[in-house]
């Protein structure tokens, strides 16, 4: 049919002329080492070895330049190979899975919601509606307080939850990794919203014995997106120490913070958070290079929060009641998408290949100068990376994630399956979505990782990971006894 | 100071919820049968009382876990009753769960079943959840087991069961599963295929004598009496029977035979002249355990054409044993045609004698310990009454019965003496 052929020839041309730039941009310089050494090759065989030899004599050689030259360049190989930063490895990781007796279907949980607000069917109402279009699943787990009608929240509850969910965690790391406690020298604990005192750090030491000088650190208040930012703290702290292991441990402790009122923005965290932690071994010891599952190659933090509206779009207050809840104002969407592009700003030179960026430099400058109207060119990441971890924190932001960043559904599928069988488990999620694709058997050598998370502040949190040797499964995590049944189809709304 | 009397002996009440372990998925529907419709209207209560030495290091963790694995197999109990286009209730195996509520009482187990045998047993629903399917017939729970704690450290365990999930037998079973899983007994997963019409074929036709249309009740599944039911226990010892046994007479039979005089003596009308009989063909074996339950009941009618009051009780129990008219046919029959949308009562309909002989109530143990006590009672139960005859523990040398029986309260008073001067039996 002739009006359809010469359009998929065309396409197919256009195709071909991409992949034809892209090679030639991204090779740039082997393409002009190229013929610069065959020219030189071919210049020493036009000259002889009896040429070669002569001006070899020609040159003089003295003994105190020889010495100079062989001492500079000595000394240029020892400045670069010292202030070359240390190579940060994550040698394994951990995630919490919590016990069947924690699950909350859809079914009891609004059963629940009911009962405890009987008095308020529209927000009710509400819950249910968030509920049928979550993207989460019959398999989200919350602490037993919550089981509760109504919760009972307490302080000995929520430790409880905190040691059950880290400590598992961290059991299941030193199996892993035959990690000794004694051998930790860096200890990072992030929870957003449960800070008590002593620290959740000092209770992890406390019940391993860890010893007595060691650095550890605890982040609360900081979001999901504490958990990169618990990883570029531990990237920090391992410049300057060296030869050294560092324990990181990202979770979220639901207990305390159900929110008992009757706000509707303030009941969507409650439909959407789930218990969940994971705990992660970085090391900068050359004897782990060999094990390591992954090489950190970048860590990039934007904060918003000099923007008013982006400080207050998640913010813990108290309702009219009296009761505390964490308010999520309706341009979350666009402040998260505002948030993204600066760190896209940033991410996108470090990991780019030189074609995309030079597109995306001539698409600026073109519509600086020429015509606004041009449409900006959104750069390709699927070039930079093989596997993508968004922060499962619900289904419109995988949503607009993919939009964005122009990405296909196996993209996102870590992302989606995760908030799926797992909920929103705060900093945690994007080790539960690592595990994912891990499972699958999809992480082969070399691959990159792409872990982007959001939260309160406003932040964006990116961190790039290099594959460091094919990963086997199945792997020891959370989602060994059902990958099989994973990828399900989410519906759209799914009716109670 | 509150007198004793006033004092509410069981509080500190915290509801929660268990789900089955596994997800059931594929949101199936699990069809209601006519006769779990026909029964949709009464509740089962069954209460276990157990000593210090079963329920020692028990916590609340250690009752609900197994639950979870329990209601992985029994699916239909977390389920949650829906209608279908028609109107017709089916449930919907959506994983709601099964209601826990913990308590405790201020008195010790010896303490509180002295205080029954002396009284009644009527403050036994306390140990369980009164319940009631609807208003909110979507989110109404069709199981609620409740953890008493005593002083003493013993604890009872309290079951309330909506019958149209099915028979005593049945939840009797589920509570029984429940326990050996907690023991890490291995379940055999048999599945029964549920019988879905009546096996009985209908002999006679007409309109079965054992139901009693009521009131239409809505989406609220309970019914109104004229008067207020109170519930009594009586104990008959294995001697007592052992006088009246022959050999085809059963003790059910004997004991119905006994009330139903009593009863004749006690009411003004010299009635009822028509009781029904409700009675189980199944027999209890190890491998029926994990079956999903059902209203496997026989209603059947005896009618009594000469007066009750003046016969020999041999001959009164004999009766019972060859004249009863089984009516599951029938029934099915009404509910399948025009009255499918009617609203019944089975128990108190006719004064009803219920058999739950062959029911392994001891066979519930903790920690290999049997309970001290078991009592059953039914709620919702007509203005007629309700007898139900249950095994007793084996401490009286075995064969013993309890007797529970729900009657107006005015009869109930009359009962206990006319039992007590002609029968010698009492609490």
């Amino acid at each position: 049919m002739p009006p359809l052929l010469p359009d998929f020839s065309n396409s197919v041309k256009l195709k071909y002329v991409k992949l034809g730039y892209h090679y030639l941009v991204d090779h740039f310089l082997t393409l002009t080492f190229i013929p610069v050494m065959v020219g030189i090759v071919v210049e020493i065989v036009r000259l002889g070895p009896d040429e070669l030899l002569n001006i070899w004599n020609s040159v003089h050689f003295d003994l105190i330049q020889v010495l100079c030259s062989s001492f500079l360049a000595i000394f240029i190989a020892t400045v670069y190979f010292m202030s070359k930063p240390r190579c940060i490895y994550l040698v394994d990781y951990a995630c919490y899975k919590p016990p069947v007796t924690c699950r909350v279907p859809f079914a009891t949980f609004m059963e629940h919601s009911r009962l405890i607000l009987s008095n308020n069917p529209k927000s009710v109402e509400f819950q249910m509606r968030i509920l049928e279009r979550s993207g989460l699943g019959e398999e989200t787990c919350l602490p037993p307080a919550i089981h509760y009608i109504p919760p009972k929240p307490t302080m000995e509850a929520a430790r409880g939850e905190a040691e059950v969910v880290i400590f598992s965690a961290m059991d299941s790391l030193f199996e892993k990794t035959g990690l000794k406690p004694k051998d930790i020298d860096i200890l990072i604990v992030n929870c957003s919203l449960f800070s008590p005192t002593p620290s959740l750090s000092a209770m992890v030491i406390n019940k391993y014995k860890l010893r007595s000088n060691i650095k550890s650190f605890n982040l609360s208040g900081m979001g999901c997106s504490a958990g990169l930012i618990s990883i570029d703290l531990a990237r920090d702290l391992l410049q300057v120490h060296p030869n050294s292991n560092a324990v990181v441990v990202s979770t979220e402790i639901i207990t305390p913070n159900y929110y008992q009122g009757k706000e509707r923005a303030m009941l969507l965290p409650n439909c959407l958070f789930r218990m969940g932690g994971a705990a992660i071994l970085l090391s900068n010891r050359r004897s782990e290079r060999r094990r390591a599952k992954y090489r950190l190659v970048h860590v990039v933090r934007t904060h918003k929060g000099a923007d008013d509206k982006a400080y207050r779009c998640v913010f813990e207050e108290e309702d009219r009641e009296g009761k505390v809840g964490i308010n999520l104002s309706k341009d979350l969407m666009a402040i998260a998408g505002e948030a993204l592009k600066s760190n896209i700003t940033t991410i996108g030179p470090l990991v780019l290949p030189g074609s995309e960026q030079l597109l995306f430099l001539l698409t600026l400058i073109g519509r600086k100068i020429f015509n606004p109207k041009w449409k900006p060119y959104i750069p390709d990441f699927k070039m930079a990376f093989e596997h993508f971890c968004i922060h499962a924190g619900g289904r419109a932001v995988i949503d607009e994630l993919q939009k964005n960043l122009q990405l296909s559904a196996e993209h996102v599928e870590a992302s989606r399956m995760t908030l799926h069988r797992f909920g929103n488990t705060s900093s945690s999620s994007l080790w539960y979505e690592m595990n994912y694709i891990e499972s699958k058997g999809r992480m082969k050598k070399g691959d990159r990782i792409w872990q982007i998370a959001f939260g309160s502040g406003f932040k964006c949190n990116s961190a790039v990971w290099k594959c460091n040797c094919t990963i086997k499964t199945p792997t020891g995590g959370p989602w060994d006894d059902c990958i099989d049944q994973y990828p399900v189809h989410i519906p759209e709304v799914v009716k109670l | 100071m509150v007198p004793a009397s006033l004092e509410i002996p069981v509080s500190g009440h915290r509801f929660s919820s268990v789900v089955p372990a596994k997800v059931t998925g594929g949101n199936k529907d699990f069809e209601l049968t006519n006769m779990d419709l026909a029964m949709k209207l009464h509740y089962i209560k069954g209460v276990y009382f157990f000593q210090s030495e079963a329920a020692q290091g028990l916590s609340v963790h250690d009752l609900k876990v197994p639950m979870f694995e329990c209601l992985e197999h029994y699916y239909t109990v977390s389920g949650r009753i829906r209608r279908s286009e028609t109107g017709r209730p089916f449930i919907k195996c959506n994983d709601g769960g099964v209601r826990i509520i913990e308590a405790r009482c201020n008195q010790t187990v010896d303490e509180w079943l002295a205080t029954a045998r002396d009284k009644d047993h009527s403050l036994d629903h306390m140990l369980a959840y009164d319940q009631v399917l609807g208003p909110d017939l979507g989110f109404s729970p069709l199981a609620f087991v409740q953890f008493t704690w005593f002083e003493c450290g013993g604890i009872s365990v309290g079951l309330s069961w909506a019958h149209v999930l099915g028979d005593a037998f049945s939840a009797s079973e589920f509570l029984n599963a429940w326990a050996q899983i907690m023991a890490e007994e291995q379940l055999s997963s048999k599945v029964n295929d549920r019988v879905l019409k009546s096996e009985f074929p209908a002999f006679v036709s007409g309109k079965p004598f054992s139901l009693k249309k009521v009131d239409p009740v809505g989406d609220r599944w309970i019914t109104a009496n004229d008067s207020r039911t109170v519930t009594h226990s009586f104990h008959i010892t294995g001697k007592q029977l052992h006088h009246y046994m022959t050999d085809k007479i059963s003790d059910f039979e004997i004991i119905s035979a006994i009330i139903w005089q009593s009863m004749s003596k006690v009411r003004i009308d010299l009635g009822p002249k028509t009781v029904t009989i409700c009675s189980n063909n199944r027999l209890v074996r190890g491998d029926e355990l994990a079956a999903q339950p059902v209203n496997g009941m026989t209603l059947s009618t005896v009618k009594a054409d000469f007066c009750v009051s003046k016969v020999e009780i041999a001959e009164l129990a004999k009766l019972i044993a060859d004249r009863k008219v089984p009516e599951n046919g029938l029934i099915e029959d009404l509910l399948s045609g025009d009255e499918e949308k009617s609203d019944f009562i089975v128990y108190g309909a006719n004064l009803t004698f219920v058999n739950l002989e062959g029911a392994d109530l001891y066979g519930l143990q903790l920690k290999g310990l049997k309970p001290v006590f078991v009592n059953y009672m039914i709620n919702g139960v007509g203005d007629e009454g309700t007898c139900l005859i249950v095994p007793s523990n084996e401490k009286d040398g075995g064969n013993g019965k309890i007797v529970t029986m729900t009657l107006p309260e005015d009869q109930i008073e009359k009962l206990k003496s006319i039992l007590e001067n002609d029968w010698n039996i009492s609490n």
